[in-house]
């Protein structure tokens, strides 16, 4: 259990059982066969690969029996976790006839998640001469001793034993069979070390079934009949790998092994099914002349290798990546049909989906030979494999996920969700969390996008106004500090604020309105004019009508007045905001004046105003021409506000008592308290720069 | 009251026809028009088509034949159709029929229709376009201009026969479940495409509040224009969402070129001239009709939008 919770989770999301899968996996028994009868048409030529592929196929025919048997057994034994089912279902596919790969799923999913996948992922050896398969002996390790931790009971020590002597005795049989035909120098070294090593082999397996079993009495019937079918199956290749060993170079074995260890597969117990794969790599293998380009099922083979010889210390060979991949490719189809069983409740119903694993080989090769880098056609695709590797494993896990693994993963979200909890509840965090939302809000507004509902006539959007006021906050108080003197002189009621326009973006009318909402909360809500090069625009017009710029003209300022509101008017206008860096905080010619026919019309008093901070916050540093934007010119500016400290001062009001509004048709009247505003202001400005010792600290 | 109503048909029609008939003070309503009415009680049918050239003559017959109180103008298109030229005739030749026929039998009353649209989407709007703003129209539709020209006659009209009170309703886009114009053509989609970088102001008004600014009319003792719109304003993509659909921002010049080779194949259900109006906003000042007409709308802008989805879902 601990084995598949702790190898497997990573996959575990991915692994959702998919209905279409269960299909190939019907299909498999036909391929199977079919592959079988093709190595043995090939083999013909051979003797010994002729007799290797004749026996493997018989024994893959017998071999879905078998499985089916032992499943059928199994299945009421199916232990009540999540994971053991999953290992059983493993085992079970290793006893189909087609389910050899899973193990390769399988082992890779017990392993940590990085250690299999990357080393699969590369093909370590590149070369289709790597003829021989080599075996992998601490996959099989590794199988067993993740399950040794489970309890064994005196009853499984036995069940192994007698699982033990079966395999033997079938083991022995195979080999000699297979090396009757053969004749070498040291023919019977060679035959006892195969006799060993599909001993093992078999061993592994039950031990394998056994670990994933309650170990009662039907196991035991399982796991020999496993032994025995695992030995027949495992015979050839061993022979194979055996002769193969004594054929390659000792280095490159080991350089092999080295390599392939950690990526490899290590299912060996479930090499049941593996008989006609093991074949096809039998083939492969010896005769490097003539591999027949089976491709899947020689893949499979390869696997099905590498997992044998687990138990043999012995030398392995390169290349196993490739192979790999195709057999992993397989266990998913056994995975598959694991996690069908597991769902259906009746075992009967299994069987069936069981016998036919072999379909998926066949439909597998023809999308894999592109990919293979080796020559060998039997070898996997590597770029897929990590996809496939995922879903491998995910898959069989997946039935685990509601017990153990589920559980701690639902502890491990609530532990995620408190730590959240406690770090949103933190003012900070929240703030920051606040602002970025809110940034994401004017963001989509700009681009036209935001809706918003609570819009006023003006088209200032409160909604975005609220979202938009932790960054507001931290502009205001923090990033600009600004500071604002003299505020107390604005009167009540409708005034004109009159104020230098500086910076290539501006901000300066935001600021003010800000600063009039936070110093001056007596005080209705600000509005200040923009341009209509700003107002109209994309983008940056649209947000700050949304933020409560108004466009200038004189039917809106008189609303606004109206409505007794302070208003922020600019009378630079655009060229206020375009002077280029050196002009900075010399005022421009104020327009036409029309603030001042406003005042005299609305008899609302003039406030000047001067800002200093905001040129250097967005310093015009040169110009683009925009004009197929639809502006004059595109400001090039620093990239974002700049931290220029701020400061705002309130001068005194001009009050426009003694004037008639007949005298904003008097033209002298009107320049003459422009002008006088024009010099209040500047004045201002020179005073806060003479105090101003930094631009950046005040 | 026996009251005269050409369009009766029409959307306009659909909405007052039955306040009228549930108005206690309306004896009879005498329809001008192509199409039979729905068969109301108080209903007199008596077949004209403004588009003809004795249509003149078959309304002053029919006015001082059957004298009326008010004369409801409502033969009017909701939106641009594929012939242009017999818009044009039902519009403008159609309404100088019609002003025609009311100053020959000295109606009291002559309600028209308009729509806000005439003051057109343009950038040097102010904020709240008041009933004296002039009507720039829209140049690139015809449809719009054709309003524009529709309001210039009945404005010379009401000049030129004082006697005869002459309301010009201006509405804001209808939106409402048995409607179907542009406007609700557009928010009827499930994608809606906007201009990238802009989200003008629009105002709707709902159905119910149309015909109830109609009816209304009836018996107002003002005369002249009214801005008739629905409570509160939504940016365009608000308006949208609280349709149901979702607005995507497109820019500009690709937008305006599709829409124009939609226009150009025929295939399209959007006109162009409606990028205007997703550039600029043009909001009326909807304060006349208030204190004037006493119309107060019931329905937020969201309220009709949102009808809209509910009519189709």
């Amino acid at each position: 259990m601990t084995k598949g919770v702790l190898g497997n989770d990573p996959f575990q999301r991915g692994a959702a059982p998919r209905t279409g899968e269960v299909k190939d996996d019907a299909a498999h028994p036909k391929a199977a066969k079919k592959s079988a009868a093709a190595k043995g048409a090939k083999s013909a030529g051979k003797a010994k690969s002729a007799r290797g592929g004749a026996s493997k196929s018989g024994a893959q025919a017998k071999a879905p029996k078998g499985g089916k048997a032992a499943e059928a057994k199994q299945g009421p034994a199916t232990p009540k976790t999540p994971a053991a089912k999953v290992h059983k279902f493993e085992a079970r596919s290793h006893e189909r006839g087609g389910a050899r790969h899973e193990e390769d799923a399988h082992a890779s999913g017990q392993h940590p998640a990085g250690e299999d996948v990357s080393p699969l992922r590369e093909p370590s050896v590149p070369g289709p001469a790597a003829g021989p398969r080599a075996s992998r002996p601490q996959v099989l390790a590794d199988e067993v001793g993740g399950s040794r931790p489970q309890e064994r009971t005196v009853d499984r020590a036995l069940t192994e034993a007698i699982a033990s002597e079966a395999a033997e005795t079938a083991a022995k049989t195979a080999v000699d069979e297979l090396f009757e035909g053969r004749t070498g120098p040291d023919r019977d070294i060679e035959r006892v070390l195969a006799t060993e090593l599909v001993a093992e082999v078999a061993e592994s397996a039950v031990r394998q079934v056994l670990d994933l079993g309650n170990g009662d009495a039907g196991e035991r019937e399982v796991a020999t009949a496993i032994a025995t079918q695992v030995a027949e199956a495992t015979a050839g290749v061993a022979v194979d790998e055996v002769m193969d060993r004594n054929a390659a170079s000792p280095e490159e074995r080991t350089l092999a092994s080295a390599e392939d260890r950690p990526g490899e597969a290590r299912g060996l117990d479930e090499d049941e099914g593996a008989d006609e794969v093991w074949t096809a790599d039998a083939w492969r293998r010896d005769p490097k002349d003539a591999p027949p380009p089976e491709e899947l099922e020689e893949v499979w083979t390869a696997d099905a290798w590498r997992r044998d010889p687990e138990g043999m210390a012995a030398p392995e060979e390169p290349d196993e990546d490739d192979r790999v991949t195709g057999v992993e490719r397989v266990e998913e189809d056994g995975v598959h049909i694991s996690v069908s069983i597991i769902e259906g409740a009746a075992p009967t119903d299994v069987e069936p989906e069981v016998e036919l694993p072999d379909e998926s080989h066949d439909e597998l090769p023809p999308s894999r030979r592109p990919l293979s880098l080796v020559s060998d056609p039997g070898e996997a695709p590597l770029p897929d494999e990590a996809e496939r590797d995922a879903r491998g494993f995910g898959r069989p896990e997946e039935p685990a996920a509601p017990s153990g693994f589920a559980g701690r993963a639902a502890g491990m979200f609530s532990l995620a969700k408190e730590i959240a909890g406690q770090a949103l509840a933190s003012e900070g965090l929240g703030r920051a969390v606040g602002a970025m939302h809110g940034l994401m809000e004017a963001m989509r507004t700009s681009l036209g996008t935001g809706g918003g509902s609570r819009l006023d006539d003006y088209g200032k959007d409160a909604g975005l106004v609220e979202s938009l006021q932790p960054v507001l906050d931290f502009l205001y108080e923090q990033y600009w500090r600004v500071s604002v003197e003299g505020v107390d002189q604005v009167p009540r009621g409708a005034s004109i604020l009159v104020a230098n326009h500086s910076g290539a973006l501006p901000y300066d009318g935001l600021v003010m309105a800000q600063a009039l909402l936070r110093e001056r909360p007596d005080l209705l809500e600000a509005r200040w004019l923009v341009e209509d090069q700003v107002f109209h625009a994309p983008m940056l017009g649209t947000l700050f009508n949304r933020l409560g710029a108004v466009r200038a003209s004189p039917e809106n300022a008189l609303r606004l007045l109206d409505e007794h509101r302070p208003l922020v008017v600019f009378p630079e206008g655009y060229q206020g905001a375009s002077k280029p860096f050196a002009e900075r905080y010399r005022l421009k010619r104020f327009g036409r004046g029309g603030f001042v026919k406003l005042a005299l019309r609305t008899g609302a008093p003039i406030v000047p105003v001067a800002i200093v901070g905001a040129e250097e916050t967005s310093p015009l540093l040169g110009r683009i021409p925009g004009g197929f934007l639809g502006f004059p010119s595109l400001p090039l500016t620093a990239p974002g506000p700049l931290p220029a400290k701020w400061t705002i001062r309130f001068g005194e009001p001009l009050t426009m008592e003694g004037l008639a509004p007949e005298a904003a048709d008097d033209l002298g009247e009107v320049q003459r308290l422009t002008e006088r505003t024009r010099e209040s202001i500047q004045r201002m400005l020179q005073a806060l720069l003479r105090e101003r010792r930094s631009v950046f600290t005040g | 009251m026996r009251i005269a109503v050409t369009g009766a048909s029409g959307d306009y029609g659909r909405l007052l026809l039955p306040r009228l008939e549930a108005d206690p003070g309306v004896e009879s309503i005498l329809v001008l028009d192509t199409k039979e009415p729905p068969p109301i009680s108080k209903v007199e049918f008596h077949r004209v088509d403004l588009t003809r050239y004795d249509a003149e003559a078959e309304l002053t017959d029919a006015l001082t034949e059957r004298p009326v109180d008010a004369l409801f103008h409502l033969a009017f298109l909701f939106g641009p159709i594929l012939n242009g030229p017999l818009a044009h005739e039902l519009e403008v030749i159609g309404t100088m029929n019609v002003l025609t026929a009311v100053g020959r039998a000295r109606l009291p009353r002559l309600v028209v229709p308009s729509l806000t649209v005439t003051y057109g989407a343009r950038g040097n709007n102010p904020a709240l376009l008041r009933e004296g703003s002039p009507l720039f129209g829209c140049p690139h539709s015809r449809f719009v201009n054709d309003k524009v020209e529709v309001e210039g006659q009945v404005r010379a009209f009401r000049e030129r026969n004082p006697d005869t009170r002459t309301l010009v309703l201006r509405f804001a886009p209808l939106l409402g479940p048995s409607l179907d114009n542009p406007a609700t053509r557009l928010l009827s989609h499930a994608v809606v495409p906007t201009l990238l970088g802009f989200d003008p102001l629009w105002q709707a008004i709902h159905e119910e509040d149309a015909g109830r600014a109609l009816h209304l009319a009836l018996r107002a003792e003002a005369a002249g224009e009214f801005n008739i719109v629905g409570r509160g304003v939504l940016p365009l993509s608000g308006l949208i969402r609280q349709a149901g659909a979702q607005p995507l921002p497109l820019p500009g010049p690709l937008f305006r070129g599709a829409l124009r080779a939609l226009g150009v194949v025929g295939a399209g259900t959007l006109p162009v001239a409606l990028l205007d109006y997703m550039h600029y906003s043009w909001v009326a000042d909807g304060e006349r009709a208030e204190s004037a007409l006493g119309f107060v709308p019931l329905h937020h802008v969201r309220d009709a939008a949102s009808a809209l989805r509910r009519s189709q879902s």
